[in-house]
């Protein structure tokens, strides 16, 4: 079966030096609920970036369920929603037109558009706030504009880089739920988090990186066994200090 | 091979227009004034003390210039801002992840660069329009200068919105290129004018065709080929269009 994402020894250093991402692969099965996890630097977001065309791979492969998401990148990127960690939008937009727009840059109709459009705004409880702009809205309904940016087009592989950092207890359940209703429905999520509770609640799969490698990557059982965080500290290097300041 | 995306460019032009819809003072208001007090000064209260040209009044001969110059800047900074802004605020990262492709983005923003700069020029028309001045010599020559121009500065401002990496370089195209070049490009004054020592300044300024041309195709008065100007006009759009475009392609100031 085509993996919903397949990264391939990618490699990303930036013009100052900064080596990012080293050597990382990954594959992503189709209707996975895939956590990215690893401590702050470690390549999340990069890697990210680069499946999305944000960032250009220095080089290693990344296909979107089969396409080269550099050689074909409108046709790769036709298959992907992203949630960016940080709010990219246009302040003075209200919340519909950057909605609206989005789904106009994916080819969806006018009235296409319309529909799916009301659809977002009425599940992110944004009807209200439609007309507002971006800056006059709370840190919630931003995150909610950005998550029906993503959504607009109903991609097959929805990215979300923190998608409920900010944001109260009541949204991040909804989204919860939302997101699992999502991949029931068949859409691949990739999620990174720092709150484990959320991975622990919603993905199958775990990845850990560190210092841009992949440094554990398996079904979320393995990393239940002696706890995810435990886990997670070990692979990340970090159990020593733990157990120490725990002791 | 993917077919033109023409929902995804008039979605950017949708949202690029209504950008420049929130700002209406300082997009349309600015260089109407500015022109409004260059023909009032130069060709109302100044023109009437010079001897016409070539058989036009000292407004007929300036007013192509003046409209030329807000042309210029508007085009320049329509493109250099929209690009600069987008990355400074990172919404550029909305159309790096879109199906779009990098050809699209272009003629996307040289759409608005276009329907801004026609606007300003209509504007400019009607001003000049109560001063007496109508004239047009030649409509698709007119259009011609005006959209060449304006796609040559769109794609020079968007060169500038992706090298630039504060406000002040987004200045210094403009402070220490574009305004003197257009000065001496004979907005005010012929060539037969300058001492002939200081006439290669003219001749060898990418300005002066540029003048040069939209004041023939409105008053029919010319001091060099039209034929030239013509002919290195549609070079340099097609030098920069390259050049832009390969910019987008390796990710130049827009991709990390």
């Amino acid at each position: 079966m085509t993996p919903a994402l397949s990264v391939s020894h990618l490699r990303k250093v930036y013009r100052r030096g900064t080596v990012a991402v080293d050597d990382l692969s990954m594959t992503i099965a189709p209707g996975d609920f895939f956590g990215f996890l690893g401590p702050n630097g470690a390549g999340k977001s990069t890697t990210i970036h680069c499946v999305t065309g944000i960032a250009t791979p220095t080089s290693g492969t990344i296909e979107v369920f089969g396409v080269d998401a550099v050689k074909d990148y409108r046709e790769a990127r036709r298959l992907i929603g992203l949630s960016p960690q940080e709010f990219n939008v246009d302040p003075f937009a209200t919340a519909r037109q950057i909605v609206d727009w989005m789904g106009g840059y994916f080819g969806l109709r006018a009235a296409q558009r319309k529909r799916r459009t009301d659809e977002l705004m009425e599940r992110f409880d944004l009807a209200e706030h439609q007309k507002k702009t971006f800056r006059e809205l709370s840190g919630g309904l931003k995150r909610r504009v950005i998550l029906a940016r993503a959504l607009v087009h109903d991609p097959r592989l929805l990215i979300l880089d923190e998608p409920t950092a900010g944001v109260d207890v009541e949204l991040r359940r909804d989204l919860w739920r939302y997101l699992q209703e999502l991949n029931r429905d068949g859409t691949t999520i990739l999620l990174t988090s720092h709150y484990l509770e959320e991975v622990e609640r919603l993905c199958r799969t775990i990845a850990i990186v560190n210092n841009g490698k992949i440094v554990r990557n398996g079904p979320k059982e393995e990393f239940l066994a002696g706890g995810l965080e435990a886990s997670y500290l070990t692979a990340t290097g970090a159990e020593p200090d733990h157990i120490a300041g725990a002791a | 091979m993917m077919t033109v995306n023409w929902i995804g460019l008039w979605s950017l032009i949708r949202r690029d227009t209504s950008r420049i819809l929130r700002v209406p003072i300082q997009v349309f208001v600015a260089p109407w004034i500015s022109a409004l007090l260059f023909i009032f000064i130069f060709g109302y209260v100044v023109g009437p003390r010079i001897a016409t040209i070539g058989g036009h009044r000292y407004l007929e001969f300036v007013l192509p210039g003046i409209l030329m110059m807000n042309v210029i800047n508007a085009a320049f900074l329509q493109s250099s801002s929209q690009i600069y802004f987008q990355r400074f605020l990172r919404y550029i990262e909305e159309t790096l992840v879109s199906p779009l492709s990098y050809v699209e983005m272009i003629v996307g923003s040289l759409a608005v660069v276009i329907l801004r700069t026609v606007a300003t020029a209509l504007g400019i028309l009607v001003i000049a329009a109560a001063f007496g001045v109508t004239s047009i010599h030649d409509v698709w020559e007119f259009l011609f200068w005006v959209v060449a121009v304006s796609a040559i500065f769109g794609l020079l401002g968007i060169v500038v919105g992706l090298w630039s990496e504060n406000f002040e370089q987004l200045t210094v195209l403009n402070v220490f290129f574009i305004t003197p070049l257009s000065f001496v490009g004979g907005v005010f004054n012929t060539v037969k004018m300058l001492p002939e020592w200081l006439r290669w300044l003219a001749y060898g300024n990418p300005f002066f065709y540029f003048i040069n041309g939209l004041r023939h195709a409105m008053i029919g008065f010319s001091e060099g080929s039209g034929a030239f100007g013509a002919a290195f006009t549609l070079a340099l759009l097609a030098v920069l269009a390259v050049c832009v475009w390969r910019l987008f392609s390796i990710g130049y100031g827009l991709r990390e």
